[in-house]
């Protein structure tokens, strides 16, 4: 009794330096932002998946996704400190190096650029590119689809000039009014709506992909700042290699259901069908065949993106993108 | 006053300038996010003149839009000065129709106009209507007894006669904030070539931006700006000759 | 011509304070009446009330012999986009052409007509109001300080010139000037503040027509009759 009298308290001050003196997993954390190039939906099922499933606390980090919009450039967030990690277009990504941003390129998400052309298949059948010649098509100025189309245009030696064109805004009136036979849309997610909308009205579709054409212009990337390579080589490893696992889990079929469901969460005003339609178009861009890595880099498309914007006085030199691109071997 | 709006112009720049670029320099910023003075200045030698053409076209928009604006708050403003039942249903109309934000709007028009020279149009003139509609109801719907007594007394007030009386009496309040309004029609067509236009300054500045282009971005801005300025210093002048002209104030007193 | 008053009460809406209470009077024929009484104590409510009464069956105010009834005070502008001249020219009847011309020289505003209203002194704006009052149609004209700021040697011609002019119309005059109104006007509604619960009453003044006549004595004691009076 005397003795329990002591160790009562004894074992008490014990139990409370314990539990006092385990580690808390979450401080150990390290913080660090993530910023999309875009909305949360079904394009980035990915890191939606990586941050719903845990992928990213498994590794030891918490990461804070960030929605992008245009006037959110992941590049210069990497250089003002707001984010560590971001999603740019290799079109930013080589417009910042000429303008000598410190950037590297860690994962090259779409392995096919989702941007590409819609059209009704019973208004035009693209076999050559120069069947574009006269085409009535809808471009974006100063966008993405506006390079890629000059360079299309330009292999098979015609301009803008051979093509009717009409700017493209946010809504698909000029299309869903025929008053152009091409319209420039991202395949996975605006592409799955207007070809389920025109669908339910009995017209079929199809999609012009430049790739198909030889030109391979690279799209979303993961990109974080040369010094975060050089400085943190280990945190770079353990951010990528979580994002990519949870990309690959995200892609598997297998998964489908759960992926369907985080992404529900975040963008609650599409429809489940919807999404089902641009999850499997998402695989196809990312994982277009089973044995092919989510995220690998493939450097000829980078140094074909950096040659056609040389080309048509995007940049001034050439910045030789190649040499900024890391996959996740060289963080090993 | 022309010229002192522009210069007044030229040092809010500077200044504006000046802080970017001592923020570029104690952060070490590339020219990809903040462009340095060299950039800066070889951009606007390329994109002046483009640039120039592209602000013009803006404005000729927006002295367009402006002018139908002015119409359309005099004759809202005019219609609803009086506290009928009418009167208050237009005005009450007129401030729920601008309730909504313009970009909630400019999809409608935009599917029904298109996004060529009308929408543009009507944007800006819905930008610009309303500090002008709120300033035409304000002066129309307010008395002025000392005058309009008279009139009243003698049976001679007919509705021209009042809105004259009103509007002369706060020539000054009108044209300043006619004067005003410039800049509101300038920002409401910007802000329709920025959501979905094919020509004009904000067209031009969506574009700088796809590309990240902030050298270009600043170019416009400065354009914008000097363009604004003159067109402002001159609406301010013809205020300034028009009350000279017509106004009551600053008359003198004979002696 | 009568104006007749059988217990007028009168208070601002959503106000419980009376500014007119129990006012009963009668005035007989044309000519120059007065309403005085010190500051606050309804003279300008009353004279907007008479102006509007037929807007309001529910006043005990009477008329008879009275058709237009206009109501004057002396902030009132003309409006400045012209000279004074041609406001009066606009608003005059083409059959009152020579009138007016009398008017002008008699209120000595010749040299000013080319001038805008605003750039005439206070004095001179009050005369150019009154005179487009003189120039329409009216049976009782109430003059509600409309001659404030004009010296009195001129204000005096003025009043006995419209006297003579108008001598078939009825003037209701609002003056703080005890002496004038004493002197030039017939009946004086002397007006009290309804908390006093002294009854308003009519003096009688002199009502002169000449400049020269002053009979102190009869104007002293109607001075005091009215100052006695509230």
């Amino acid at each position: 009794m005397k003795y329990a009298k002591i160790l009562g308290p004894l074992l008490g001050l014990i139990v409370c330096i314990c539990v006092a003196g385990v580690p808390d997993s979450r401080a150990e954390q390290i913080s660090l932002n993530y910023r999309l190039k875009w909305l949360f939906n079904t394009s980035v099922a990915g890191d939606i998946f990586a941050m719903e499933k845990g992928f990213f606390a498994a590794a030891g980090l918490d990461v804070t996704i960030k929605e992008g919009s245009p006037e959110k450039d992941a590049i210069k967030e990497l250089e003002l400190g707001y984010a560590d990690f971001g999603v740019a277009s290799a079109d930013q990504v080589i417009r910042a190096l000429d303008k000598g941003a410190d950037v590297v390129v860690l994962a090259q998400i779409f392995q096919t650029n989702p941007m590409q052309w819609i059209y009704r298949d019973d208004q035009l059948q693209i076999t050559r590119l120069s069947d574009l010649q006269g085409c009535r098509m809808g471009i974006t100025y100063g966008g993405n689809d506006e390079t890629i189309m000059k360079t299309l245009l330009a292999k098979a030696g015609l301009t803008l000039r051979d093509v009717q064109v009409t700017g493209v805004r946010f809504d698909f009136t000029p299309f869903l009014k025929n008053r152009v036979t091409l319209w420039p849309v991202y395949r996975n997610s605006q592409g799955v709506i207007l070809a389920g909308q025109l669908a339910r009205e009995g017209e079929s579709v199809r999609f012009f992909n430049p790739a198909d054409f030889g030109v391979d212009f690279v799209a979303n990337s993961v990109v974080t700042s040369g010094k975060m390579a050089a400085d943190h080589p280990d945190r770079v490893r353990q951010f990528l290699s979580a994002l990519l696992d949870a990309w690959e889990a995200a892609m598997d079929p297998a998964n489908q259901k759960q992926v369907l469901a985080a992404v529900k969460r975040y963008d609650k005003g599409t429809q489940g069908e919807v999404q089902k339609a641009q999850l499997d178009a998402t695989r196809d861009l990312v994982k277009p065949r089973p044995d092919t890595a989510v995220g690998r880099i493939r450097p000829k498309a980078w140094a074909q993106t950096e040659a056609i914007m040389l080309a048509q006085g995007m940049i001034k030199q050439p910045v030789h993108v190649t040499s900024r691109l890391r996959d996740l071997a060289s963080f090993q | 006053m022309l010229f002192r709006r522009i210069y007044q112009f030229m040092i809010v720049y500077a200044v504006f300038l000046a802080i970017l670029l001592v923020v570029k320099k104690g952060l070490s910023l590339s020219d990809y996010v903040i462009p340095g003075l060299s950039l800066i200045l070889e951009t606007a030698v390329q994109m002046s003149a483009g640039f120039f053409t592209d602000v013009m076209d803006t404005l000729s928009v927006a002295i367009l839009g402006q002018g139908i604006s002015i119409f359309l708050a005099f004759f809202v403003g005019i219609l609803g000065r009086k506290s009928s039942w009418a009167g208050s249903m237009i005005r009450v109309t007129a401030y729920n129709i601008q309730a909504y934000p313009i970009v909630a709007l400019a999809p409608i028009i935009f599917i029904l106009l298109g996004d060529g020279f009308l929408s543009r149009l009507l944007i800006a003139a819905m930008i610009c209507y309303f500090p002008l509609l709120l300033s035409v109801l304000g002066v129309m719907a307010a008395p002025v007894e000392d005058i309009e007594h008279f009139y009243i007394a003698t049976g001679r007030m007919r509705w021209q006669l009042e809105v004259k009386i009103r509007a002369f009496e706060n020539l000054s309040k009108l044209t300043t904030v006619i004067a005003g309004s410039a800049t509101l029609a300038m920002a409401g067509t910007i802000v329709a070539e920025f959501i979905a236009a094919n020509a004009g300054i904000g067209y031009s500045i969506r574009i700088a931006l796809y590309q990240s282009d902030l050298a270009a971005i600043l170019t416009a801005l400065f354009m914008i700006g000097i363009v604004i300025s003159v067109y402002q210093g001159i609406l301010e002048t013809l205020g300034e000759m028009v009350k000279a002209k017509w106004g009551s104030e600053n008359k003198g007193v004979l002696l | 011509m009568r104006l007749e008053c059988s217990g007028l009460n009168f208070a601002y809406p959503e106000s419980e304070t009376m500014v007119i209470q129990d006012l009963w009077f009668a005035m007989d024929g044309p000519g120059f009446h007065a309403v005085f009484g010190p500051s606050g104590v309804g003279k300008t409510s009353f004279a907007k009330l008479l102006a509007n009464y037929r807007d309001r069956p529910e006043l005990p105010i009477q008329t008879s012999g009275i058709g237009t009834i206009l109501y004057s005070y002396n902030l009132e502008r003309l409006p400045g986009w012209s000279s004074t001249g041609r406001h009066l020219d606009r608003i005059c009847p083409a059959d009152r052409q020579d009138l007016k011309k009398e008017l002008i020289d008699i209120f000595q505003l010749g040299p000013v007509l080319g001038a805008r209203f605003s750039q005439l002194s206070m004095g001179q704006q009050n005369r150019m109001n009154l005179i487009r009052y003189l120039l329409q149609d009216f049976d009782l004209l109430i003059l509600d300080e409309s001659l404030a700021n004009v010296d009195e040697k001129l204000r005096q011609a003025i009043l006995l010139a419209v006297k003579e002019l108008f001598s078939h119309k009825m003037f209701l005059y609002i003056s703080h000037n005890l002496m004038e109104v004493a002197r030039f006007c017939k009946d004086i509604l002397v007006l009290t503040e309804p908390s006093r619960e002294k009854p308003s009453k009519i003096v009688s003044g002199q009502d002169d027509t000449r400049i020269s006549v002053l009979e102190k004595p009869s104007l002293d004691r109607i001075m005091l009759e009215v100052m006695s009076a509230f």
